[in-house]
């Protein structure tokens, strides 16, 4: 048995989402039809970052009418468990959460109270009306400042507000640095930012028999949420039903559980009717998690060549007040202290990687994790190489790659890279960036018309389809890895393919059609897809951290040869042949040879349903619907690089990008029209986060950024025309050869963009060594530098 | 709560008579009251654009509006732009340039791009990104929106769609 390369997979094939989106016809969660006896929540929430909980009065929200009922930290406390990350580190200070806080807040934004009322408006009313004294507590919101011994405790399980410290040598390290010809070493600060998908977080809980809850919510990750609803609050899950409606951007910020969903969940048990909540700007800014603000110590011993024979990270990461479920405050720690050797033949290597616990909102996942300061940190490190020995900073790095030569290769932590591109990529980039003439041109001065320009580099490894041992790696033992798929051929012969996947925004209902239509060998128009349903399919890991393409085209691929075997047999049977000769084509099955003895889809499921006169052959199930699963391996290497060219004006240190280049490697591309949007808004995002974006506390942990007016987002003003290049190295580790593709684009926006803007201030002795890259800092050191 | 005041409105060529509380959002009306749910709510500060309508043929934040203070109006939302069976060329575009992914911001993206194809029929591309720049899209980067708003106002001209 066979199946026809129908190629599919490789298209530009246009999006089946398209329609309905762009009809005003979107079904997300606040466009949900809502039974008319839905309660509505609001929060209320703490201006404090440190504070004491006095007392809370609701004696004026309950006097409200249609103010149904008003519930503080102590109410919620009798119905939900404290929601704590399970995180098994040597060392992790296991904490917990209230979802609403009970006698203490530990950020600014912590909820307190809740209301709940016949419509949102009211809800709003009542937040307004609830009197909550606080006696103010010392807050410290500063990574370096939260271990001083002096620092306020953040919390009273995190002693010293160290919730992990994770360290990792070779034996070879020491010496490294004791013959190198030269030491280059650096600290690397990054700005606090957050993700701002446009769509807000919301929620809306239905009872409903034989499920005793039907939950729908913006969330990543159906089946984890179901899974700690049924812990937390304590019910039967599988009397828990979790359904994702479309969903406005995630960017990881979606694949974290928040206290919100958990007390939507109860009140809606507790008080056996529809409860919905949807956030407001203001609470996204102050409670989706946050991510970045982390400070890199690095060293690197290098010989005169420039090869780096030793490599030193100090990292410390800020995890919030609280470790975020479900990957913990230790997701950025562990991320970047293993993410950090990149694409470099790096032998020797030692970490120290430290997340604290400050006054702040938690932190989490978003697009890129640690990757976007670890590249920021070894590629700034491979740029000051360059500057140090008179060498052109690509040729640095082409010397520390390893070649495509090498591949499989197994990096200093254990990470084995399958195939790539980093050498071909770089040089590729290069051309199409005319980065030779470019710097050509540069000798002649990098200050010409008022602006000084600037080439930038990054070279990238790109982490993406973590399979269980990858979590292991990191901790996170009760994350599973895995996704599953259904393929199920109906009566008439069309196809639903079920994946434990939720899309916001990546266009799977188009792109896993494609996989499913060449691996079962059906026709693309005739696949179904249907996801973000804990009643449709088996169980997954969902969907973040690049996973979707590798985990849910993995499975799929799975489920679909298993069905196609299956179509296969009961063809054989009809047509008096073997199964082995039965060929799947284009939605059809005929005898190898033979064209004129075919059967459609159609006609082999009518005997599968026992819908016309054909037996099945014996020992055959009724029906065809095939499941799989599918771990990958510890994780799937993904690569790129970026090429940056700016101009900085020298009189207002503003940022103009005149070119940008990506040439990027994920594997075996599904869609290229939809890869290329992955990249062009990751490098968007990046884009924000290099030169605009900054979520910033006062000192005390109050709050400066709670509008869209005060975090700067990027506009259609301020990005480039991209050009991107793919190369195809498909890997050999995973099913289908595919990998992931959703983070790259910021990954390499963020280094490409600080080393271009170093590069470009080059001449001037100024050191850009931190993160945004706004003209207020650049116009101060092009200033003091007399530029 | 306030007592309800009587508010007339044309949305998408229909004269909707409504009783609204005077501090009912125009955004929360058309998608709550009316059924609506194109315009979106990204942030109730007129910062993002996601809610945009066109108000009496011009671009406006339904976020910053009260439903009573656009009494006597013309609303066009998303809903009207495609009939049943074709969508209008800008959508079309949209859709063949991949200028959406999420799609929670485009119906913001395609009013505000209306408004400049009727005003400007052959837009450079520096016209068509100051056009758009007071709407944020996270998923895109924005480039493909661009190209789609250009290749529209191609066929527009050429005479496709209204």
């Amino acid at each position: 048995m066979s199946s026809d390369t129908q190629g599919a997979v490789g298209q530009s094939v246009l999006r089946r989402e398209d329609d309905y989106l762009l009809r005003g016809q979107g079904r997300f969660v606040d466009d949900l039809p809502t039974p008319l006896n839905t309660l509505h929540l609001a929060f209320v929430l703490s201006p404090y970052a440190h504070a004491r909980i006095t007392s809370i009065d609701t004696s004026a929200a309950l006097a409200l009418d249609g103010v149904v009922d008003v519930l503080t930290g102590a109410d919620l406390a009798a119905m939900v468990k404290p929601i704590a990350a399970q995180i098994e580190l040597p060392g992790y200070s296991f904490n917990t959460r209230d979802v609403l806080a009970v006698d203490e807040v530990r950020f600014a934004g912590e909820a307190v109270a809740v209301v709940v009322a016949e419509s949102q408006y009211l809800a709003e009313d009542g937040i307004e009306l609830v009197e909550v004294d606080y006696e103010p507590l010392p807050a410290v919101t500063d990574i370096h400042e939260a271990t001083d011994p002096a620092a306020p405790q953040v919390n009273p399980t995190v002693p010293g507000n160290v919730y992990f410290e994770g360290r990792f040598a070779t034996e070879g390290v020491a010496a490294g640095f004791d013959t190198a010809a030269h030491v280059i070493s650096e600290d690397f600060n990054s700005n606090r930012v957050t993700a701002v998908p446009i769509e807000p977080r919301g929620c809306l809980a239905v009872p409903e028999q034989p499920a005793n809850l039907v939950f729908y919510s913006s969330t990543q990750i159906h089946h984890l949420l179901r899974t700690a609803l049924a812990e937390f609050l304590d019910v039967a899950e599988s009397n828990l039903r979790v359904v994702v409606p479309d969903v406005g951007g995630g960017f990881g910020i979606k694949a974290a559980l928040y206290p919100e969903e958990f007390v939507c969940a109860a009140l809606a048990l507790r008080l056996r009717r529809p409860v919905k909540w949807i956030q407001d700007r203001y609470g996204a800014l102050l409670t989706d998690v946050h991510a970045r603000d982390n400070h890199y110590r690095v060293e690197a011993a290098i010989d005169d060549d420039g090869i780096v024979l030793a490599l030193r990270a100090e990292i410390r990461t800020n995890g919030g007040a609280y470790s975020a479920l479900p990957f913990g405050c230790t997701l950025e720690t562990t991320g970047g202290a293993r993410m950090i050797v990149g694409p470099y033949r790096i032998t020797e290597y030692e970490y120290t990687a430290t997340a604290v616990a400050t006054h702040t909102a938690p932190v989490l996942a978003y697009r890129g994790v640690a990757q976007p300061v670890c590249f920021m940190a070894i590629e700034g490190i491979m740029d000051r190489i360059a500057r140090r020995l008179g060498l052109d900073p690509a040729e640095v790095r082409l010397r520390n790659m390893v070649p495509t030569a090498e591949l499989p290769w197994t990096n200093i932590v254990g990470v084995r890279y399958d195939t790539g591109s980093f050498v071909e990529s770089l040089e590729m980039a290069m051309e199409m960036a005319n980065y030779d003439e470019f710097r050509a041109s540069q000798a002649q001065g990098r200050l010409v018309d008022g602006k000084y320009r600037g080439i930038g580099i990054c070279s990238f490894t790109e982490v993406s389809g973590t399979g269980a041992p990858g979590w292991r790696a990191r901790g996170l033992t009760r994350l599973p890895g895995f996704d599953s798929g259904t393929v199920k051929v109906e009566p008439t012969g069309k196809v639903t393919a079920f994946v434990s996947h939720a899309h916001s925004g990546q266009g799977h209902f188009t792109t896993f059609a494609q996989v499913v239509a060449d691996a079962l060998g059906a026709r693309l128009e005739d696949v179904t897809v249907v996801e973000g349903d804990t009643a449709a399919g088996p169980y997954g890991t969902n969907t973040f951290a690049s996973r979707s393409a590798v985990t849910g085209g993995g499975a799929l691929i799975r489920a679909s040869e298993k069905a196609r075997l299956k179509l296969a047999r009961i063809a054989a049977f009809m047509l008096e042949s073997t199964p082995e000769d039965i060929v799947v084509s284009d939605g059809r099955m005929h005898v190898a040879g033979v064209p004129s003895r075919a059967l459609s889809f159609q006609e082999v499921a009518e005997t599968a349903y026992a819908m016309n006169t054909s037996d099945l052959p014996e020992g055959e199930s009724f029906g065809i619907e095939e499941t799989d699963f599918y771990d990958p391996p510890l994780v799937t290497m993904a690569n790129a690089t970026h090429i940056a060219q700016v101009a900085v004006d020298a009189a207002d240190g503003t940022v103009d990008i005149e070119g940008y280049v990506v040439v990027h490697d994920c594997g075996r591309v599904i869609n290229p029209m939809i890869v290329d949007g992955q990249v062009m808004g990751g490098v968007a995002q990046g884009i924000g986060e290099a030169l605009m974006e900054e979520f910033v506390y006062d000192p005390d942990g109050g709050v400066r950024t709670a509008t869209l007016m005060d975090y700067l987002l990027p506009s259609s003003v301020d990005v480039p025309n991209y050009q991107i290049a793919h190369i195809e190295s498909p890997s050999i580790d995973t099913v289908g050869g595919f990998k992931g593709v959703g983070e790259g684009g910021l990954i390499g926006a963020v280094a490409a963009l600080v080393n271009a803007v170093a590069d470009a201030l080059s001449d001037l002795d100024v050191n850009v060594n931190t993160k945004p890259l706004r003209p207020a800092l650049l116009s101060r050191l092009i200033r003091e530098a007399g530029g | 709560m306030t007592d309800e005041v009587e508010v007339t409105v044309t949305v998408n060529g229909r004269t909707r008579q409504s009783r609204v509380e005077p501090r009912r959002l125009l955004v929360d009306y058309l998608r709550h009251d009316l059924g609506l749910t194109g315009a979106h709510i990204g942030c109730e500060q007129g910062v993002c654009g996601a809610c945009t309508v066109l108000l009496d043929g011009r671009t406006a934040r339904s976020c910053l509006h009260f439903a009573v203070t656009v009494d006597g109006s013309d609303i066009r939302t998303v809903e009207d732009l495609a009939d049943l069976d074709e969508l209008h060329p800008i959508q079309e575009m949209f859709h063949q340039k991949h200028a959406l992914q999420c799609g929670f911001c485009t119906p913001g993206f395609l009013l505000t791009a209306v408004e400049l194809l009727e005003r400007t029929a052959d837009p450079d591309e520096a016209t068509i990104r100051e056009a758009l720049m007071n709407n944020v899209c996270r998923c895109t980067g924005y480039a493909n929106i661009v190209d789609a708003v250009a290749e529209a106002a191609v066929e527009l001209r050429r005479g496709h769609g209204a």
